[in-house]
């Protein structure tokens, strides 16, 4: 301290070393702590990214290496092949039938974990518990299940006198024994997160509702589902990135099946099908290129959520800038 | 955000890399790619400290021979890696590959992804530069005619092999009223000449009698009958030979007559309802190749029976002498010790030990005289399940006359994924055979072009 009040008395004296390394110090330090993540990014995540594209341009086999510069041609191959198509269809319809039903299931267990239940804790750890368990494990338990000649879920049919159901060999069936074990696993998780957000919203909201006569279901509809919308938001959009790149499950739930993804690929998704180009087809250049092509799509679904999220939020201030001006009048 | 990206992000990461099963996860990933050459630099001293590494999968049975080793050679030390399917194997091997690192100095190589492995066999030591034409008369010829590329380098030694033959259910085909031990069985389905019209044909005489179905699924029979064609999906000459291909197709239409009249039980191979089709009576015969003995006897104990299921091992196959499986020792090229690394397959694919690992994981040996060894042919905990069946002797004589068939590049994406779609289609009574072979077509313009 003495040192510098003695030197800034001297301002034209050039500065010492220490002084330039403080100052350097003061400068360029903050770029080294935050360097690590852009490092590691770059390493991890842009380098394959860019490079991804590179091997998409070639017409690469997997084991004999880079053959020759193919331009576009991996992209519109996979653009016009049945079996790309196919499993874009597949990852949409479990998606779907995942998304929608979970999302919903998880805003109604998140309103009852909001009310004043006795434990409260054990019932909030109980839903995060299928979150726990690895998806392989998941996968390998409700293919059992799931099983044609064998499963529980058939042999329960059975019993009460219905028909079997392909559950690995159709498609609907398939997609809906696939999109249960997504559910099964990330509802609790959602419920928790939207949950959070249910809680962040005023009381004092809620009290004077009831004062004005509003039963539990208005007071859900017009206050809790408005005030958690932008989580709602972040947890489609989580979702869609997550059911787009489905792997996991439709693998496992026939480990055995000669094609991945079910005999007739009923359930190939496209991360499915483009692990099985580039790793039994060998066709790693295709692959590269489907890679590519399923980024931008998440992509673009993410702009179009980032879309409706800010409409959404930007409608919703405005309704609470008219309900705050009603209040004041 | 961050905990979902994170998932999905391993999730394409790990499941590539452990498609299959739980337990490949900690065994199939670890990389034993730090062969420590600390004395490597020193020159070619006559005793040199060496390590070798191995990657072998499944149970081969070479966990006791690896101590053996080094206890007779006090210089080399041997870094095992054994992934738990050839499944996962072949994961492991292509990417490795793929990288360029990370190949150990002995890999065993599956007979089933050899027309990968012969698309870079020129990364593969030609052992003949080792003294493989010395040892070659060891095997059964077709072993090493299959370990031999298009340019005559011998690549890999033979460990074990997969001759196969007939089990069958005996206590189901006693109910039939037919020949319920093994002798008669293997005179049923006509001996020496046994062809796949006289397999189902009896076969639809079992169903009549009972109503069951005779065989548990049509994948492995089919695999059988392309592998006995003189040429399969592809000619000798490397060019595709799938739709003018009469007898395939001749083949295909028999088949799918027999899964017409229901003769297959449309199970999930591989899966078999967890074992439990093997002791309820769902199918009566079985393809087995030496190594689904003990598939089998693992199957039927997990689905609750044991020896007095009634199963038993067949001295006939249908179509004549056919194999599936088995596995070679190869040295990758950059292995940094090719020498001992090639004086190490060499040696665990000798007789003796071949003849052990037979004991300890029932592999059958493709070495003549292991085959021949009393340990091999004797009875043994495998042998006793199958009803006292002398195993050993009966893949022996199925071992014969087998005869190595061309694999062209891409014989496995064809078989599993042209095929394995038309062949459930069949199972399933989706399609008959013209329209299931005519999808096939269809199939074979999409994935292999």
């Amino acid at each position: 301290m003495h040192v510098s009040t003695v030197e800034r008395s001297r301002p034209r004296q050039p500065l010492t070393r220490r002084q330039r390394l403080s100052r350097a110090d003061v400068r360029y330090s903050p770029y080294l702590y935050v360097a690590p993540f852009f490092v590691l990014f770059a390493l991890v995540g842009l380098f394959p990214l860019l490079y991804t594209f590179v091997v998409s341009l070639n017409d690469w086999n997997l084991l004999t290496g880079p053959g020759e510069w193919v331009g576009l041609a991996n992209f519109q191959r996979e653009l016009t092949d049945p079996l790309f198509w196919n499993s874009i269809f597949n990852t949409f319809s479990i998606f779907l039938l995942s998304s929608i039903p979970q999302l919903i299931a998880a805003v109604a267990i998140a309103a009852v974990l909001d009310t004043n239940l006795r434990a409260k804790s054990f019932w909030r750890l109980s839903i995060i518990v299928p979150y726990v368990v690895t998806p392989v494990a998941v996968a390998l338990i409700f293919s059992n299940v799931f099983g044609e000649k064998y499963g529980l879920v058939n042999n329960a049919l059975q019993y009460f006198g219905a028909d079997p159901i392909m559950w690995k060999t159709e498609t609907l069936p398939s997609h809906l024994a696939i999109a249960s074990m997504v559910n099964w696993r990330w509802t609790g998780y959602n419920a928790l997160i939207l949950l959070a957000a249910m809680q962040a919203v005023p009381r004092d909201l809620y009290e004077s509702a009831a004062i004005d006569g509003a039963g539990a279901v208005r007071r859900f509809r017009s206050i809790t589902i408005p005030s958690i919308r932008p989580t709602m938001i972040f947890v489609i959009i989580t979702a869609t990135i997550g059911g787009l790149q489905i792997f996991t499950e439709p693998k496992l739930f026939n480990a055995s099946s000669s094609v991945p993804g079910g005999p007739q690929r009923q359930y190939q998704t496209t991360v499915l099908y483009l692990w099985d180009l580039a790793f039994n087809r060998q066709q790693f250049g295709r692959a590269a290129a489907v890679a590519w092509i399923l980024f931008l799509l998440i992509v673009a679904i993410g702009l179009i959520n980032f879309q409706i999220s800010r409409t959404i939020s930007t409608s919703a201030t405005k309704k609470s800038r008219q309900t705050k001006r009603k209040a004041v009048a | 955000m961050k905990i979902r990206r994170t998932r999905t992000a391993a999730t394409i990461a790990a499941a590539a890399a452990c498609a299959l099963v739980l337990s490949s996860c900690s065994s199939g990933a670890t990389p034993s790619d730090t062969p420590t050459g600390d004395t490597a630099t020193t020159g070619a001293a006559p005793m040199e400290d060496v390590t070798l590494t191995v990657t072998t999968f499944g149970t081969m049975g070479l966990d006791e021979l690896y101590k053996q080793y080094e206890t007779d050679n006090p210089n080399i030390t041997i870094n095992a890696t054994n992934i738990d399917t050839g499944g996962n194997a072949l994961i492991d091997w292509q990417t490795k590959q793929a990288a360029g690192a990370g190949l150990p100095d002995v890999q065993a190589v599956e007979e089933g992804w050899l027309s990968k492995v012969m698309q870079v066999s020129d990364s593969f030591t030609d052992l003949r530069d080792h003294g493989a034409n010395d040892i070659k008369d060891r095997w059964v010829p077709w072993k090493v005619d299959q370990a031999t590329d298009a340019d005559s380098r011998i690549i890999g030694y033979g460990t074990d092999i997969g001759p196969q033959g007939i089990c069958f259910n005996g206590t189901l085909l006693k109910e039939a009223g037919l020949a319920e031990d093994r002798e008669g069985f293997a005179a049923l389905l006509g001996g020496e000449n046994a062809t796949w019209e006289k397999f189902f044909e009896v076969g639809r005489q079992y169903k009549e009698k009972t109503g069951k179905a005779w065989y548990d699924q049509s994948g492995f029979l089919w695999n059988s009958m392309v592998n006995q064609l003189p040429e399969g999906y592809y000619k000798a000459d490397g060019t595709l030979n799938v739709k003018d291909n009469q007898a395939l197709k001749d083949n295909w239409l028999l088949l799918a007559d027999a899964a017409k009249d229901g003769l297959s039980s449309n199970q999930s191979q591989w899966d078999w309802g967890g074992g439990k089709a093997f002791v309820d009576g769902s199918f009566a015969t079985f393809v087995c190749p030496a190594w689904m003995l003990g598939i089998v006897k693992g199957q039927v104990e997990a689905g609750g029976g044991d020896a007095t299921s009634g199963w038993d091992f067949a001295d006939v196959y249908p179509g004549g002498a056919a194999n599936w499986g088995g596995t070679f020792l190869t040295v990758p090229t950059t292995s940094k010790h090719p020498e001992e690394a090639a004086k190490l397959a060499a040696w665990l694919s000798d007789t003796p030990q071949e003849v052990a690992a037979f004991q300890a994981a029932g592999t059958f040996p493709s070495v003549l005289d292991a085959q021949s060894d009393p340990g091999v042919t004797g009875a043994n905990e495998l042998s006793k399940f199958f009803n006292d069946s002398p195993l050993g002797e009966i893949l022996g004589k199925r071992a014969q006359g087998v005869e190595a068939q061309y694999k062209g590049v891409d014989d496995s994406v064809i078989q599993e994924q042209v095929f394995g779609p038309s062949i459930q289609e069949l199972d399933s009574g989706k399609a008959d055979g013209p329209t299931s072979w005519d999808n096939a077509m269809k199939l074979l313009d999409t994935v292999v072009s």
